[in-house]
């Protein structure tokens, strides 16, 4: 389960009104980035939400020191990115999987090994760590060309994982993987949260930020428009919307909650203001001798936000 | 200085260096350096060591200038382009550190595949003295390097911006060598590779050269280079 952000752990990435703009020689001129400031806690785990083109990849070519503000800074661990990439690397998966078409998957993440210094004792043992860790020893000794987008995507993760990196940034991970990878994905992302470990995850997949990520940032136009706390233990203080099935009586749940939308089966979405406006509903419900048949969570409560936070509301 | 990392993954560039580079350039030199020599031994005229030195000289001359600039050709741009940074540099490695070491391996392999072109065309010729060519073609390469460095550095596309640098040296230096006035300021500015290729048959057959020549191109280049170095580490690599 997600934890909640603590006072206690200290900020490790830091965003002050960082402000990216791009500059063509024309002198045409793209806010990528705007006025963005946001600390991630030492220990969390940050998911990135927001709409293509919203500037996720610049906040992370950022943190990543490829490229700097224009305006505003932004720091890990109170350093340049740059130098602190330079002085102790950090575990990276791109969205774009750029990697030398004639290397094949081993080499590549032997290359990646020593660059990230493994120990040379050790390099053996890490590549066929992650390679089994992601299921990747049949395509070992092909070459990267000849790699589906699945297996170049667990290829990625794998390299991200050879060293026990303390900043972890992964651009749109399950990109690609097919359902039991996505789900293994998962997993593997878990066991990734430690005490003093930082993860990034930049996604457009709600449901997977929802699920790993102590905080959601939603991004759009380059500006930081909310951050939404994720966790059930959160639930209780935001809106949602729920699908419930109705087994008998389905004609009287408008009378009761007005609010009820029937979008057909006997089923209907209800919008609810916290848990308790939800069990209140269900118990209004069962006491008006209403057969409830089942309670689906229609939109998370990130969903919601998010749609509120990029205006596309229904 | 380089770190650890970097300097264990040595072989892995100079490994890169053969399979992109090293076997184009021995085909390319390997061709050129035929239709050289092919027609010579069609006369049926014997080769000795003098001719074949000049032979040298008359390869050497075709080809050194195409096979380095196949060498240099995208060594910082290509990484760029193609986005094969954002995983190398995700790591613990410095920029300008990797850069530095990649130019010294690809020096290495330029050096290792001439002598090899050379190799093949004492078989077919006269048995010849391996150093005067050598030295021409590390001084070339050395003095092509350190431009080609910063231009890869500055633009994605480097290989037609430092072919188009090069031959407006070569044809301004034709047409203006004798001029004074803000024409010889423009010439003093441009790389002068040129003088490299004057000093050619003192170098390869070991008579004095002019070493003034070389020191400004040799300089020149290191200017570059350190230009280059600068624009690695002050500018964004994305």
């Amino acid at each position: 389960m997600p934890h909640p952000r603590t006072a206690a752990r200290p900020d490790v990435i830091e965003f002050t009104s960082a402000t990216k703009i791009y500059r063509s020689l024309l002198g045409r001129s793209v806010t990528a980035v705007e006025d963005f400031s946001l600390t991630v806690a030492e220990g969390e785990v940050l998911g990135i939400a927001g709409p293509n083109g919203a500037g996720k990849s610049t906040l992370i070519s950022l943190l990543l020191g490829y490229l700097r503000p224009t305006a505003g800074s932004v720091t890990i661990a109170g350093i340049d990115p740059r130098k602190y990439v330079e002085k102790n690397g950090i575990g990276y998966l791109s969205e774009l999987m750029t990697i030398h078409p004639g290397w094949t998957a081993e080499s590549a993440l032997t290359r990646f090994a020593i660059l990230a210094s493994v120990p040379p004792a050790d390099v053996k043992t890490r590549v066929n760590a992650v390679i089994e860790q992601l299921g990747i020893g049949e395509h070992r000794g092909k070459k990267i060309k000849a790699l589906s987008k699945g297996n170049l995507q667990r290829l990625g993760l794998a390299q991200s994982l050879l060293r026990d990196e303390s900043v972890m940034i992964l651009d749109e991970p399950t990109h690609g993987l097919d359902p039991v990878w996505t789900q293994r994905f998962r997993g593997i992302v878990e066991g990734l949260r430690r005490p003093g470990r930082t993860v990034i995850i930049a996604s457009h997949n709600l449901d997977e930020l929802q699920r790993l990520a102590d905080r959601v940032a939603i991004i759009d136009h380059g500006r930081l428009q909310r951050v939404v706390q994720t966790g059930y233990d959160q639930t209780a203080e935001t809106a949602g919307t729920y699908r419930i099935g109705i087994a008998a009586g389905a004609e009287r749940v408008r009378e009761m909650i007005p609010a009820a939308v029937e979008t057909g089966g006997g089923e209907f979405e209800i919008p609810i203001r916290s848990i308790h406006d939800l069990n209140d509903i269900l118990a209004k419900l069962i006491d008006a001798k209403i057969l409830v048949a089942s309670v689906i969570p229609a939109r998370s409560v990130l969903e919601q936000q998010f749609r509120e936070a990029v205006g596309e509301q229904e | 200085m380089m770190s650890s990392n970097l300097r264990r993954y040595l072989l892995w560039q100079f490994r890169d260096f053969v399979r992109d580079r090293g076997y184009a350039i021995l085909l390319v030199g390997f061709l050129i350096g035929f239709t050289i020599v092919a027609p010579v031994r069609g006369l049926g005229r014997t080769i000795d060591s003098t001719l074949a030195r000049n032979l040298v000289i008359a390869v050497l001359s075709q080809v050194t200038f195409i096979l380095a600039f196949i060498t240099l050709n995208g060594i910082v741009s290509t990484d760029r382009k193609l986005g094969y940074y954002r995983f190398l540099f995700s790591k613990p490695v410095s920029i300008p550190a990797y850069y530095v070491q990649l130019f010294f391996v690809y020096f290495i392999g330029f050096l290792a595949a001439i002598a090899i072109l050379l190799g093949v065309f004492s078989f077919f010729t006269a048995p010849i003295d391996l150093v005067g060519p050598l030295l021409f073609c590390a001084l070339l390469y050395l003095s092509l390097g350190g431009i080609a460095f910063l231009i890869s550095t500055l633009f994605r596309y480097d290989w037609p911006i430092l072919a188009g640098i090069f031959l407006g040296s070569a044809v301004l230096h034709q047409m203006w060598q004798f001029q004074e006035g803000w024409r010889r300021m423009v010439l003093s500015i441009l790389p002068p590779v040129y003088r490299l290729t004057a000093e050619l048959p003192n170098i390869v057959n070991r008579r004095p050269v002019d070493t003034n020549s070389v020191l400004w191109l040799l300089g020149y280049s290191a200017i570059c280079f350190a230009a280059g170095l600068y624009v690695l580490r002050r500018r964004p690599f994305a």
